[in-house]
């Protein structure tokens, strides 16, 4: 059978249509136009109204209740309605490459990508609290939420950046869009996946019932760019309106330890060997960054196996004749008249382009992680409890039991 | 803060606003670069027939449960041959409609009489699985009227296509909603 396919594929019409007698008229098939429910630059201002409504909760109206509310609203038409496609989070990714490959895109994705980052600049990370579907599913999952250790949360806090760098490398070098891959809950959205995407998705929720948000926290590669943009944002959210009577209820309710305590007066001697340390974070910080570049580059190579060139050598070197046959890509490949030398040339130019990238992103990560150690050797504090300005996500838990609402 | 309010703008609040326009100002450079493609027409997935091996991933690569691809018959270049390569088993034991015969493994392929010696196929959208059996013979040894397409009232149009990260021929393209299908009898040949 294979060995006739070429001599067949010659002739595109092998067998001559015919002419009926008895009147026969083929039936016109239907071709069904895709239906959306929205146009796109409507799904921006549903977005942008949703933003607006946060803040509008989280500032003002200041109620648990209300936002819990606004959350079913945002779950409901982001999550299930819209079926969770495009969101933000994958954004990212099509942003990263029409940066880099000179594809425009829709005005509208930029924007999508664009909007909640905006806000956050301004009011900090309130898409992440209710509008970011994700986020709502996973908010009313917190049955008791557990105090994540400080050390084990900020080496954990380190997977986001390596979930946002290689992401962005696979997207610019084709190797496919790995944020989305990921995303655990965009099968229980539209109530239909493979079944590891439906387990992983209950698992995430699972584990959510004692670690609050750990998609949030632990993966979600937006987060990064949100907590940049929150750190310098003009509002934070405010624990109360009035005075701080520092009682502490706020700091036991709130699920993901985002409320930092008061600071007190600095002792001179403390405050100079902050200042030592801090001194001697700055000398090591290019050590840090140069550290991320290595591992960067020495990572390129395993991240390069996403990306199917890449894959394809590596299953056509370690296949025999026989087995050739077991593997599409291989035969898609043959098909255009490709053979393993070519392709052995493609994977080393890919595995090159993975290379600098992962340095480069490497070179952000050591950055990022160099510049968090340095703000832990920071002098001023507040003489109040705050919300953490890049941590909070506006879930309005510590509202309900403040006391001096 | 709350101290600083009615005041003066302090230089902490200077630099502070510095930083948030510069962000701003990234932000907005970012779209502007990107954004502005000349068409606002929405882009959706569909099959290049002319590229796609029949390597069966559509069927089970799909977010959906069951895939948003099916088997169209471009009734056009249809040959209606009695010895269908596309409906018949290359083993099959008679010439006629019995399950044993038919490659399709769900009998989504469905076979009329039309006149001597003519039949019509026509494929049942609720039961195909997208699989492709029918389309490799079909493709290989018929005139190749079977061809595999994104239903667009399925598909529910993903940011990025799961299948078209494992197709193995990169079949999988963007097409303008428009002309969201590429027939394989209108298209130019290759």
């Amino acid at each position: 059978m294979a060995a006739l396919a070429p001599l067949c594929a010659l002739a595109s019409s092998r067998f001559p249509q015919p002419q009926f007698d008895s009147g026969y008229v083929a039936e016109k098939v239907a071709y069904p136009m895709p239906s959306f429910v929205v146009t796109p630059m409507m799904d921006v201002l549903l977005l942008v109204a949703a933003l607006c409504v946060a803040v509008f909760l989280v500032r003002q109206v200041r109620s648990r209740r209300w936002i819990l509310f606004f959350g079913m609203v945002c779950l409901g038409w982001f999550g299930f309605v819209r079926q969770g496609c495009f969101c933000p989070i994958g954004t990212i990714q099509n942003v990263a490459l029409a940066l880099f490959s000179g594809v425009r895109l829709p005005l509208a994705i930029a924007l999508f990508f664009a909007a909640p980052l905006i806000f956050a600049l301004f009011y900090g990370r309130v898409f992440c609290s209710v509008v970011c579907p994700l986020g709502a599913l996973q908010e009313f999952f917190i049955v008791k939420p557990l105090h994540v250790p400080r050390a084990l949360d900020a080496v954990l806090r380190v997977i986001p950046l390596i979930v946002l760098t290689v992401g962005v490398v696979c997207a610019i070098n084709g190797a496919g869009f790995i944020i989305c891959r990921t995303d655990p809950f965009v099968g229980l959205f539209r109530q239909s996946a493979a079944l590891p995407m439906l387990l992983t998705g209950m698992g995430v929720l699972l584990v959510g019932t004692v670690v609050a948000r750990p998609y949030c926290r632990y993966f979600c590669p937006y987060g990064v760019l949100l907590e940049i943009c929150s750190r310098i944002s003009w509002k934070q959210v405010e624990l109360t309106p009035k005075e701080c009577i520092n009682c502490r209820l706020c700091v036991g309710m709130c699920p993901i330890d985002a409320i930092d305590a008061p600071r007190t007066a600095l002792s001179d001697r403390v405050r100079g060997r902050q200042f030592r340390q801090f001194l001697s974070l700055l000398v090591f910080l290019p050590l840090i960054i140069l550290g991320g570049a290595g591992v960067g580059y020495l990572a390129g190579a395993g991240v390069a196996q996403l990306h199917p060139g890449v894959s394809l050598v590596s299953k056509w070197q370690g296949a025999t004749e026989a087995d050739e046959d077991l593997f599409p890509e291989i035969e898609a490949f043959k098909h255009v008249g490709g053979t393993l030398t070519q392709a052995e040339a493609q994977a080393l130019e890919i595995i090159d382009r993975f290379q600098k990238g992962c340095m480069i992103s490497g070179v952000f990560i050591g950055l990022i992680l160099g510049l968090r150690l340095l703000v832990l050797s920071k002098l001023q504090g507040s003489q109040v409890h705050q919300a953490n300005r890049y941590r909070c996500v506006a879930c309005g838990r510590c509202f309900a039991v403040c006391p001096n609402q | 803060m709350k101290d600083n309010q009615g005041k003066k703008l302090t230089r902490r609040d200077a630099v502070a606003w510095l930083l948030r326009g510069g962000t701003a100002a990234v932000i907005a450079g970012i779209v502007a670069k990107v954004s502005a493609r000349p068409s606002g027409d929405r882009l959706v997935w569909q099959i290049d027939p002319r590229k796609c091996i029949q390597c069966g991933r559509c069927e089970t690569a799909c977010v959906l449960q069951h895939t948003a691809v099916r088997c169209v018959h471009g009734i056009e270049m249809c040959g209606y041959c009695k010895l269908c390569f596309g409906y018949f088993k290359p083993d099959a034991p008679r010439l006629d409609e019995a399950a044993e015969n038919q490659i399709c493994p769900t009998g989504a392929l469905v076979r009329k009489f039309v006149e001597p010696p003519y039949f019509e196929y026509v494929v049942d959208k609720e039961l195909c699985t997208g699989c492709g059996l029918c389309v490799k013979g079909c493709t290989n040894f018929g005139n190749g009227s079977l061809y595999l397409q994104v239903c667009h009232d399925i598909c529910v149009n993903c940011n990025t296509c799961r299948i078209s990260e494992v197709c193995p021929s990169g079949a999988f393209v963007q097409v303008p909603e428009s002309e969201a299908y590429l027939l394989k009898e209108k298209l130019p040949r290759t």
